[in-house]
């Protein structure tokens, strides 16, 4: 913990007070009055963040609503609803195991921003929480988890991408300590640090012997960069052995346990876990692999055909993860956030599948500690317009930070500049307390 | 007019229509109009856009009715029209329920796409503003549907509900072939009554249907809008009628099955459709060398060949050849040689003449899109036009069979057309082969071409070469296609360079002038002069030597060590911390620039620093506080600790302060390099990477005195130095060009655009000016490309942004949106330069400014301000006079093609001579990339920040500009100094201006670039990846995909982030390269300008090196690799490792290094070569059929991608010719010199 943080609120309080003395010389009216809110906090440790790529429809998932028919082009959801856990919050028909544990989970159903013609640039919003500017590459989640929390663990990285690299989960100005390592494959480490597939664990071996002596024998360096160089590969043989790899041997897990979480997203779900208990403060794990309806979650025409087999295999993973958790004791101390790059109307397209939706679309949260109510924030019948509670992505990034204990109004520094934590996001306070 | 046939008879429009209703020979009933395109006409229609009157309508014999002189009107699309005004309620063109209407039209219609609705003749729907969008009065149109046209009727109701289906349309099922001349069309209605629809063609009635609304009884929408004649809806070009009009006609009358059945007459047959050109071309005598291939522009269309009576665009280039085989088409450029677009479709036309002997052969013709060959006159083959695909759903293509056993298959979606011919005498055929490359929505690609043949009797197909190199026979395998694509390439390249530097010498002149404007601004304004030179010394190395014997004479003979302590640490704190706000500015009205100042305070009247007293300090109390209200620095992190206590201390010993300064660096000079050192280090700062083994002996070797100068000679001009110089640009510039959507900021690939310029070695004004003027095409590789800016809603600011940055050194980052808090640039000078470029004043977007709230939150003073308010408009005005030099007066003018153009007017001043800035701001960076730390540093960012060698600096930018801004030139200066030549244990980067003296160079770390250019030429493989685009069949216009050619150096890479996360989308192949470029501190996403990459060393780059798939890929002994011959011809252990040192660390290995390594390679040397007869070669592996934007979609194709990541995974086979486990041990020896520190660190 940064010990700065246990002096927070005090310091905050401490303005306050000073303020409503220095208010009547400097002070705009209303401004003691109004004054800087005390700020809610969780006690979450780790982020578990879910992406499904493409833009999950929400009305076929965790915001349903009476049925359409794509073949008569009549807007609707294309599932039935059925009840949860929670009085008066239903879900779609193809997420019973999450519908009876939907008291450890809040959809948030009024997310919204205005980007649904371009997935780069979306993805890029959920990502880092707000549009793109020409001047500051900013950073991602992830990074600003990284930065603000840093890594559990010596022998541990503080964030893990279990999907594609792309500059959308990348450090922006943080810089490069704060970026991911990543992987494609949950059979084995992140790329460039795990061994690699074609070279044996004993070839591996001798191999880091011979330059290991070969470093031995160099001319011994002065300069600080040299030395600096030499201390990162140390370190980088230290995190390719053995006590982080571990954490990809999935295989060690009981094969019950592995079957209920599923295929291969499952499979990432699982070692996210397994990450967790290691010490990695944030991991993202990416669903969309395609397999099974070519498109993932962008149910364009034909795609939307099967995309209850997502939805199942979601409702998989994400339950057996979540009691898998909570069975460990690491729910309240691990917050899960499913989110997407947009959600998708009510209409159909002309194939029959559905288009892009910025104005209304569902994020998911899950355990972190939180008081969960099974579904925040209201949209109109038919999940196209918000009628109650909007969540801006400051908003959704400020609960998320609220949950970790990160102060969600610091800035952080682009050199000189500051840069505020989120756009000015509000945490939903509903969840706190 | 014609003035002899149907005309009006009666009625009050008569009034209206004087001028056009004529006495007739015969007339109908209740004509409203009718218009006859003769050529006495005076009508009041408006004509609009390309038509042409007077052309021959339909006449006799064909139409014996007409007149032999019978004139009709041409239009030839794009919205052009005749308009014509109604007047108004009441009008004889409004229509009610139970009004009877007709309309007919003589038409020829020469262009007619599937799904055009071309209008004849409409009222309303014009989209002009003050009618309503849905407005169709009526429309008389032909619709194309299965390659006819059909007539179509259309027309609107009033909406009874808004939702209501009120466009009501009636199509013919049947219709006619366009261009098959002339035919009558008619349209008959009583309004209200649906089932009194017909419609006519050629007299014949023909049956219809309701296909939009359905039928309808409710009332037609009816106002005052305009009848137009051939376009619609403003004009658009799908709704444009492309064809001749004649006798169109408005009736009010429901004309009868007589009339209409009379009024076609035409004698004859039915006409063949309007004839393609078929027949070979006439090209006149041809070389026996060469295939001879011309480039023709704007083909009318790529799914057709031309009509007779069209002709064929003149050449826009030509090349030849020396085979039926063919690539790519000629880069094109603009009348200064920057890269523009070529206007497709374009015909490739290869044609020569070929020797073949009598007999039955087989011809086979490969081309992506429309092609045919002619042999000796005969049509032998012909493939289909190039298709769009829908976005990602097209099925999977099945990779194809080769023709024979070890050809070359053809390519993904390349067709293959086998043809026939006989050849009975032995004289040499004309052969001749058109092809069309792209259109106007796909890029200008031809595919690989090919025309090969299979003699009789024979099983193999070779490539038709021209009758003078028969004897050279082109195998159609892969092995003898792609060298003679190579060859292909090189000649390409040497063919647009011809052509680029041809055009850009029309700007010769205008340069010279600039020349010798700026030899007389020199004469008026000299460089400093060179202290103390003795001839021989590099002035260079006389500057520095000038400044440490200043610096040795002002040092204390002994020395202070309370002085060297406030200069080494607190000064530095001071400097970096207080002084941007309270140094030369005075902020809160305190300075701390001195003593005095500091203990006379500011504004509060306390004194910041109390000697002997820190607690009385305000100072201190300011850094230590915890009341974000006070503390200082006001952002940022607070100061350490350790920096308060440094400080705190020194004001408590009495805050002493020096006057003199006096040197606390080394003033040491530093050896010089070795010449293995050197030649490793010449070559990766002008080529880009290290020297070859060859290289490395040959220059040890050499025992020339000037062996260095001569290297260095030598080494400028090898065309590597624009590969060597391009990830620097495209970082400074914010290169970012999409490889999907454009998105993130992203701009246009104007990469090409550097990569001419630098291989031209163009000077730095004129290449920077030419940037700025923002030339040619912007996505594909002109300057242009630079003006972009994707989703970002102030383009040019951004530009501005980085034009500050790269040219000035000024950085106005935080000005896009409020004034600089730590520098003077104002939110205005941003706004000005982005209004130089927008050529106009610019606007500031509601998103570029500071929230209000933003200040109603602070508790102390912001520190900054916003002085434009979004919305506001600011005018193109040059800021930067008083710190540039460079005036934006009568000096500049002389200087310029056009000085009303405010965007020539910004390159000028920045390029000028006058602008001293901009050669000193080139020159340091220069300087800084050589030696690794800048004389004015940060390179990007002046303001403040003094120059170490304030002469030097001015002395190196004169002569910069007497060198007619050659960056050539100044890198030979620098390179040949003592200073480049020292080794490199300098910290001049981090050293306060006063300290940085350069007794030694920086210590570098290869650029991402390098290393992995490196790795590859010391392994001797060449870059294997797949071309930079998702859209290898061009199937788009580069705008919306493009490509970007297949790299074969590191910065030709573009941005592979997959935000899709679709494997379908992945390039496995790309990712093993830019995996370890990225962990290197590379990125292809350039969202911002970047002078200086992260160079912190972090843990993935040791890991990267150790082991990733690029490492271990290129270090096996792989089949047929260099590193494998190297093995199999090495005459001992020791040479062989002596080549792998020289290889890799361009030095020969220590004996401690021996000691390790040579035993791996003696055990089973001798017995290291696999006996001939065991040797199994490696099969290759199964092709994978292509996945492309277009069916990325489809499930198979993220298999696909997958399996193709696994085999780059797994690398290239290993040699078999090696014992398995000699070869382990090798490839260990290999790995292990690769992961030598020394391999990423410049020496």
């Amino acid at each position: 913990m940064n010990p700065l943080q246990n002096t927070h609120v005090d310091r905050r309080q401490f303005l306050t007070a000073g303020a409503t003395t220095l208010a009547g010389l400097t002070a705009m009216p209303g401004w003691a009055a109004s004054g800087v809110p005390t700020q809610v906090r969780g006690n979450a440790e780790h982020v578990i963040s879910i992406w499904l790529g493409g833009g999950m429809s929400q009305i076929d998932t965790f915001d349903p609503k009476k049925k359409g028919n794509p073949e008569k082009q009549k807007p609707g959801a294309y599932y039935d609803a059925i009840p949860t856990a929670v009085k008066d919050v239903t879900v779609c028909e193809h997420l019973p195991k999450l519908a009876s544990l939907m008291d450890r989970i809040t959809a948030v159903r009024t997310v919204n921003h205005s980007v649904i013609d371009e997935h780069a640039a979306a993805t890029n919003w959920m990502h880092v929480g707000r549009p793109v500017s020409g001047t500051v590459v900013y950073p991602s989640l992830g990074s600003i988890v990284s930065h603000e929390r840093g890594a559990l663990s010596d022998s541990a990285p503080p964030y893990v991408l279990i999907g594609y690299p792309n500059n959308s989960r990348g450090p922006g100005f943080l810089g490069a300590q704060h970026s991911y390592l990543y992987l494609t494959d949950t059979g084995r480490g992140p790329t460039g640090l795990a061994r690699h597939l074609t070279i044996s664990q004993q070839r591996q071996t001798e191999r880091e012997q011979l330059i290991k002596s070969i470093r031995d024998v160099q001319p011994e360096v002065t300069e600080k960069v040299l030395q600096d160089y030499a201390a990162a590969a140390d370190l980088s043989l230290r995190l390719s052995g053995p006590s982080f790899m571990r954490s990809f041997q999935l295989e060690s897990e009981a094969a019950e346990l592995r079957e209920s979480y599923g295929g291969e997203f499952g499979q990432r779900c699982l070692l996210a876990r397994r990450l967790v208990e290691r010490g990695v403060r944030f991991i993202e794990v990416s669903h969309n692999l395609n397999f099974l309806n070519g498109a993932g979650w962008d149910v364009h025409n034909r795609g939307i055909l099967d995309q209850h087999k997502l939805i199942h295999e979601l409702d998989d993973a994400l339950s057996t993860l979540i009691q898998d958790l909570e069975q460990r004791k690491l729910l309240d101390k691990t917050l899960i956030v499913v989110s997407t790059e947009f959600g998708r109307p009510p209409q159909f397209d002309g194939g029959g599948g559905r288009g892009h939706q910025g104005s209304a679309f569902t994020c998911v949260l899950a355990g972190g500690g939180l008081n969960h109510v099974g579904a925040f924030g209201e949209t109109n019948e038919l999940s196209q317009s918000i009628v109650a509670d909007p969540v801006s992505v400051p908003d959704l990034f400020a609960t998320i930070h609220a949950a970790l204990g990160i102060d969600y109004a610091k800035s952080l520094y682009d050199g000189d500049r500051p840069v505020p934590i989120t756009d000015r996001g509000q945490p939903i306070t509903k969840l706190f307390g | 007019m014609n003035l002899t046939r149907y005309c009006l008879t009666r009625f009050a429009t008569l009034v209206v229509f004087g001028s056009l209703l004529i006495s007739t020979t015969y007339a109908e009933e209740d004509t409203a109009a009718l218009w006859e395109f003769g050529p006495e006409e005076a009508t009041p229609l408006h004509p609009v856009g390309g038509i042409h009157r007077d052309v021959p309508g339909p006449r006799p014999p064909m139409f014996p009715d007409f007149p032999v002189n019978n004139t009709a009107v041409n239009f030839d699309g794009q919205g052009s029209r005749f308009v014509f005004d109604d007047s108004g309620d009441g009008s004889p063109f409004d229509f009610q329920n139970g009004d009877e209407i007709t309309l007919e039209a003589w038409v020829n219609i020469r262009e007619l796409n599937d799904g055009d609705h071309t209008y004849i003749i409409g009222k309303g729907r014009t989209g002009r503003s003050g009618f309503s969008s849905d407005n169709q009065n009526w429309a008389l149109r032909v619709r194309g549907m299965q390659g006819e046209a059909r007539v179509s009727f259309l027309f609107a109701t009033l909406p009874r509900k808004p939702k209501d289906q009120h466009w009501h349309r009636y199509t013919s099922i049947q219709g006619f072939r366009p261009r098959t001349g002339w035919h009558h069309i008619a349209v008959v209605y009583r309004f209200g009554e649906p089932e009194t629809i017909q419609t006519w063609i050629d007299g014949n009635r023909v049956r219809g249907q309701w296909d939009i609304g359905g039928p309808t009884t409710a009332t037609p929408a009816t106002d005052n809008d305009q009848i137009w004649i051939g376009s619609a809806l403003g004009g658009s070009p799908s709704n444009s009628f492309r064809g001749g009009l004649d006798s169109v006609a408005i009736h009010r009358v429901m004309l009868d099955k007589d009339t209409l059945e009379k009024r076609f007459h035409r004698v004859g047959g039915h006409p063949q459709e309007a004839a393609l050109t078929s027949q070979m071309p006439k090209l006149g005598p041809l070389s026996p060398l060469e295939t001879s291939v011309t480039f023709h522009e704007n083909m009318p269309s790529h799914t057709r060949w031309l009509y007779t009576d069209e002709s064929l665009p003149p050449a826009a280039a030509s090349w030849s050849g020396s085979a039926f085989l063919l690539n790519q088409i000629p880069v094109k450029f603009d009348s200064w040689g920057i890269r523009d677009s070529w206007k497709a479709p374009v015909l490739v036309r290869m044609a020569a003449d070929v020797s073949l002997p009598p007999g039955n052969h087989t011809v086979l013709m490969r081309s992506r899109g429309l092609a045919r060959t002619w042999i000796d006159g005969e049509l032998v083959a012909q493939s289909k036009p190039l298709t769009g695909a829908p976005h990602g759903e097209e099925p999977i293509t099945p990779i194809s069979a080769p023709p024979a056993p070890g050809h070359r298959p053809t390519w993904h979606r390349c067709q293959e057309v086998m043809g026939y011919i006989e050849i009975t005498d032995s004289k040499p055929v004309r052969v001749v082969l058109d092809a069309i490359a792209g259109g106007k929505s796909f890029r200008p690609e031809p595919g690989e071409l090919t025309l090969a043949i299979r003699l009789e009797g024979s099983q193999q197909f070779t490539v038709l070469r021209p009758a003078g190199l028969s004897q050279s026979l082109l195998p159609l395998t892969d092995e003898a296609v792609e060298q003679e694509l190579q060859q292909i390439e090189a000649s390409f390249t040497s063919l647009n360079d011809v052509t680029r530097r041809a055009a850009a010498k029309s700007q010769d002149a205008y340069w010279n002038t600039r020349r010798q404007a700026a030899e007389t601004w020199l004469a008026a304004n000299p460089a400093p002069k060179v202290p103390g030179a003795t001839p021989g010394t590099n002035p260079i190395d006389a500057f520095l030597l000038a400044r440490l014997q200043e610096v040795a004479s002002n040092t204390p003979q002994t020395s202070d060590a309370k002085e060297h302590h406030f200069f080494e640490k607190v000064l530095p704190i001071l400097k970096s911390e207080c002084f941007r706000c309270h140094g030369e500015k005075d902020k809160g009205g305190l300075s701390l620039q001195s003593r005095e100042l500091a203990m006379a305070g500011g504004f509060s009247g306390e004194p910041a620093i109390v000697p002997g007293d820190p607690h009385a300090s305000t100072l201190i109390a300011r850094l230590r506080t915890d009341d974000a209200d006070t503390r200082m620095p006001p952002t940022g992190k607070p100061l350490s600790e350790e920096k308060i206590k440094i400080l705190d201390k020194w004001i408590a010993d009495g805050a002493k302060w020096p006057e003199q300064q006096s040197a606390t660096s080394t003033t040491t000079q530093a050896p010089l390099v070795s010449d293995t050192d050197f030649i490793r280090r010449a070559y990766l700062d002008t080529v880009g990477v290290i020297p070859t083994e060859s290289e490395v002996e040959r220059f040890l070797a050499d025992t020339s005195p000037h062996k260095r100068t001569e290297l260095i000679d030598r080494l400028l001009e090898d065309p590597r130095w624009a590969d060597h110089w391009m990830g620097y640009w495209l970082d400074l510039l914010a290169e970012n060009p999409a490889m999907i959507n454009a998105s993130l900021n992203s701009t246009g690939p104007f990469r090409w655009y550097l990569y001419d310029s630098l291989r031209d070695n163009k000077p730095m004004d004129r290449m920077a000016s030419e940037l700025l003027m923002m030339r040619g095409s912007a996505y594909d590789g002109g300057s242009a490309g630079f003006a972009l800016a994707a989703q970002n809603d102030s383009p040019f600011a951004a530009k501005g942004h980085i034009v500050g940055n790269a040219f000035l050194g000024i950085e106005m980052q935080c000005a896009r949106c409020h004034d600089s808090p730590y520098h003077s640039t104002t939110q205005e000078d941003l706004y000005s330069l982005a209004a130089m470029f927008a050529r106009k004043p610019v606007t500031v977007p509601k998103s570029s400014t500071v929230p209000p709230g933003f200040f109603a939150k602070k508790e102390r003073e912001s520190l900054i301000e916003v002085t434009l308010k979004p919305g506001q408009k600011v005018k193109p005005v040059w800021p930067f006079a008083e710190t540039t030099g460079a005036h934006d007066d009568d000096t500049i003018e002389p200087l310029m093609h056009n000085p009303d153009d405010s965007r020539e007017r910004l390159a000028t001043l920045i390029t000028a001579p006058q602008n001293t800035r901009f050669a000193q701001v080139m020159v340091n960076r220069v300087w800084r990339r050589l030696i690794g730390a800048g004389i004015v540093e940060p390179p990007h960012d002046w303001e403040g920040n003094s120059p170490s060698h304030p002469e030097l600096l001015q002395w190196l930018g004169k002569e910069f500009v007497a060198s007619h801004y050659d960056m050539k030139a100044i890198t030979r200066m620098i390179m040949n100094s003592q200073l480049y030549q020292r080794e490199a244990v300098g910290h001049n980067r981090d050293a306060e201006p006063g300290q940085r003296l350069f007794t030694a160079p920086d210590r570098r770390r290869l650029s991402a670039e390098q290393i992995v250019d490196s790795f590859y030429l010391a392994t001797g493989r060449e870059m294997d990846v797949e071309p930079m685009t998702l859209d290898p069949d061009g199937r788009a216009a580069s705008r919306s995909r493009n490509a970007y050619g297949d790299p074969h150096r590191s910065w030709m890479f573009v941005s592979i982030s997959n935000e899709r996360d679709r494997p379908s989308l992945t390039l496995p192949r790309a990712a093993a390269v830019v995996e370890v470029l990225t962990a290197f501190g590379w990125t292809a996403d350039r969202q911002a300008p970047k002078t200086d990459r992260e160079t912190a060393p972090n843990v993935l780059q040791p890991a990267v090196m150790a082991n990733s798939t690029l490492t271990v890929s290129l270090t096996k002994a792989a089949y047929q690799s260099p590193l494998a011959e190297l093995a199999l011809e090495a005459e001992s252990p020791e040479s062989l490792l002596e080549t792998l040192f020289l290889r890799f660390v361009n030095r020969l290995p220590d004996q401690a290094e021996k000691d390790l390594l040579l035993d791996r390679l003696q055990t089973g040397f001798a017995e290291r070569m696999v006996p001939a007869d065991e040797v199994v070669v490696p099969e290759a592996p199964e092709r994978l059929p292509q996945v492309t934007w277009w069916n990325h979609v489809r499930n198979e194709a993220n298999t696909i991608q997958q399996e193709l990541a696994h085999r780059v995974r797994q690398g290239p086979p290993a040699d078999p010719r090696l014992e398995q486990s000699w070869r382990l041990r090798y490839e260990d020896v290999v790995w292990s010199i690769v992961n030598l520190p020394e391999f990423v660190w410049v020496p």
